[in-house]
């Protein structure tokens, strides 16, 4: 039957979609019965196609339409299935940045400008993070961030920081000025 | 829109009227607007801020709950009784990211009775675009 739901195609590069389809196909089915939806991949094609397994008619969540494409791009864009399958949880948000938005076509530069977001072994990214309780991938020119709304926001920021220049001290100052008022806030999320 | 492979086997077998709610969801707002098929003309229409006090809780699942709850009343109301979702961030030069309200919002839709259709992610995405706004140094705070 074609479904009278619409469905979502996400990019798969070709490295992430082994990570994707998983052992005999284990993480995709796993994502397939934890949100109910179908996940399709065309073969030698590097594009994914996610709909619902049920109409919503039929009792099917419209919710995990948009969760199941939300997990398929974090995977797509280096999350690991286990980091990714946060996003199927209430309130959580993928944020994507796309850094050749910002930069241009030279690759030494958008080496340096990764390097900076993740830090020596990965210091810098830990950092935002921790301070922010989100994940943050950085794959090819992609930075994608998950976590709740707020969070994310405050992380986003610190990475468009990083890539226009800001020094380290000043990122971390901000993260710390974050940390404090969230303290203080009551979550409202 | 075709609606002829829609699922003829609804539990009453009434007329179905069809509508398209329109969701604009950034991280600052949510705007949920009922329009005809043609998308010309207007059903209903609510922001988050219309429900919420401060302007910091203008994005959030409860304001998009509630937005979505009192527009899709009021479809009802004017005999509204399925619907195709169109979902979209501010999308351009901005967030290609659909707010937090979004999923809330949805939630609500199908939880007020109506039939859902296609659910759709209208975001403007350019093929080629303007400069970013902020100028060549920044945003600086």
């Amino acid at each position: 039957m074609s479904s009278p739901h619409g469905f979502f195609v996400v990019n798969v590069p070709p490295d992430r979609l082994p990570v994707l389809i998983g052992q005999n196909g284990e993480v995709k089915r796993r994502i397939e019965a934890l949100l109910g939806v179908r996940i399709e991949l065309k073969s030698d094609q590097t594009v994914a196609e996610v709909r619902l397994s049920r109409p919503v008619s039929e009792g099917g969540d419209p919710v995990a339409l948009l969760k199941g494409r939300d997990v398929l791009t974090a995977i797509a864009t280096g999350f690991s299935p286990e980091r990714a399958l946060r996003l199927a949880k209430e309130n959580e948000v993928l944020s994507l940045i796309d850094l050749s938005e910002f930069l241009g076509r030279n690759p030494n530069n958008l080496a340096r400008v990764k390097a900076r977001i993740i830090g020596t072994s990965g210091r810098t990214r830990r950092i935002i993070e921790e301070t922010t309780s989100t994940y943050i991938s950085v794959y090819s020119d992609k930075v994608a961030i998950i976590g709740a709304p707020e969070d994310v926001k405050a992380a986003d920021e610190a990475v468009r920081m990083l890539v226009r220049g800001s020094p380290h001290s000043a990122v971390y100052r901000f993260l710390d000025n974050y940390a404090r008022r969230r303290k203080l806030s009551p979550k409202f999320y | 829109m075709s609606e002829s492979s829609t699922p003829e086997t609804q539990s009453q077998p009434r007329e179905l009227r069809w509508g398209i709610v329109n969701i604009y969801s950034s991280f600052n707002n949510i705007l949920i607007h009922v329009t005809d098929l043609t998308g010309s003309e207007t059903v209903a229409r609510a922001s988050g801020g219309m429900f919420v006090e401060s302007g910091r809780l203008e994005p959030t699942p409860y304001a998009a709950m509630r937005a979505a709850g009192y527009v899709m009343e009021i479809a009802r109301q004017k005999g509204i009784n399925a619907v195709h979702i169109k979902v979209r961030a501010p999308g351009g030069v901005k967030s290609k990211t659909p707010g937090p309200g979004t999923q809330a919002a949805i939630r609500s839709i199908a939880r007020s009775g109506v039939m859902i259709g296609r659910i759709e992610d209208v975001t403007p995405i350019p093929h080629d675009s303007v400069r970013k706004k902020g100028g060549r140094r920044g945003r600086r705070v």
